[in-house]
């Protein structure tokens, strides 16, 4: 499937609600950030963008991208549209691109770090599990 | 009209453990108005069952919204019967949901959920992941077919549901998870 028939975008950014993340993509940077709860009913339309803006800038230059995650509890379809965004930066990563995803989580939030560890199984590219600091 | 009487339907809820009860039209907004009650109710829970327990909610309730949708019901006809009760001596919680669905799909739905209660807990794993890797149906906007493996995954005991056969070819399917 491409997502390329949306317009190219430079920076992206969607605010946060209670059942959707706050989501900052910059270009510039090759900096993509997720917070906060995702559990939308349309996770797949929710996501479009964000599928899209990766796409777009895995294709369109060759700096790095650094991926930092403050993400907590996720529905499954929002757990799909993740796993489609680690699978294009795993396919990137094959090529040779530099990648990287960093998933910050707090200490007593043990079902956020099972989940990223989840998604780490199937990535070859550096994927950095944290606890929050303080 | 005969009135209803509260005082036993509050009775028969305190017996139950009944800390949330809903009945009726289910919208998108309202999962999560009662999702976020659902949080505040379980404020001083363990985080990790806190987040298991809204999740069994949450895959439950979509699914059934995502189920009608399929049906090209409207939002009105999208009703269900959600109760999340807590009185297990050990301390779990049970999430429960019924709604109307197609018998024939309703019987589909019984053999599923019989062969994910069969399943252990590495093997739910594995479905889990490779439901994950199949490709979206085209034209489905949302669903991942992720839910009911998910609420398996995270559950205490195995799923346990039933089927009542109403009039004009639909039936009641009630589905039951112990976090």
């Amino acid at each position: 499937m491409s997502y390329l028939e949306l317009p190219p975008m430079g920076d992206l950014r969607i605010d946060g609600t209670s059942s959707t993340p706050a989501i900052v993509c910059e270009s510039q940077a090759g900096f993509l950030e997720m917070r906060g709860d995702s559990y939308p009913e349309n996770s797949f339309e929710f996501f479009m963008p964000v599928l899209a803006w990766v796409e777009d800038f895995l294709c369109r230059c060759d700096r790095p991208l650094t991926v930092d995650l403050y993400l907590l509890y996720l529905n499954t379809s929002s757990v799909k549209a993740m796993m489609d965004i680690f699978d294009m930066l795993e396919e990137s990563h094959q090529r040779g691109r530099q990648v990287s995803v960093n998933w910050y989580y707090d200490k007593e939030n043990e079902r956020v770090a099972e989940l990223a560890a989840e998604f780490k199984e199937d990535c070859s590219f550096p994927f950095v599990i944290s606890q929050n600091a303080g | 009209m005969e009135l209803l009487d509260l005082y036993t339907l509050q009775q028969s809820y305190n017996q139950n453990g009944v800390m949330l009860c809903f009945n009726g039209p289910l919208t998108k907004s309202l999962i999560e108005e009662i999702g976020y009650a659902l949080r505040s109710y379980m404020r001083n829970e363990s985080p990790s069952r806190s987040i298991d327990v809204f999740a069994a909610y949450i895959e439950m309730t979509q699914n059934i919204r995502q189920y009608a949708a399929s049906k090209g019901w409207t939002d009105n006809q999208t009703t269900a019967t959600v109760v999340i009760s807590h009185q297990d001596k050990e301390g779990r919680y049970a999430v429960s949901s019924g709604n109307v669905v197609e018998a024939y799909d309703g019987r589909q739905l019984v053999a599923r959920v019989e062969a994910l209660a069969e399943m252990d807990k590495s093997q739910l794993k594995s479905a889990y992941k490779e439901q994950l890797r199949k490709p979206r149906v085209e034209g489905t906007k949302t669903g991942a077919g992720l839910g009911l493996l998910n609420i398996a995954r995270k559950a205490s005991l195995p799923f346990t549901c039933s089927l009542r056969q109403l009039e004009n070819g639909k039936a009641f399917f009630t589905l039951i998870a112990i976090i």
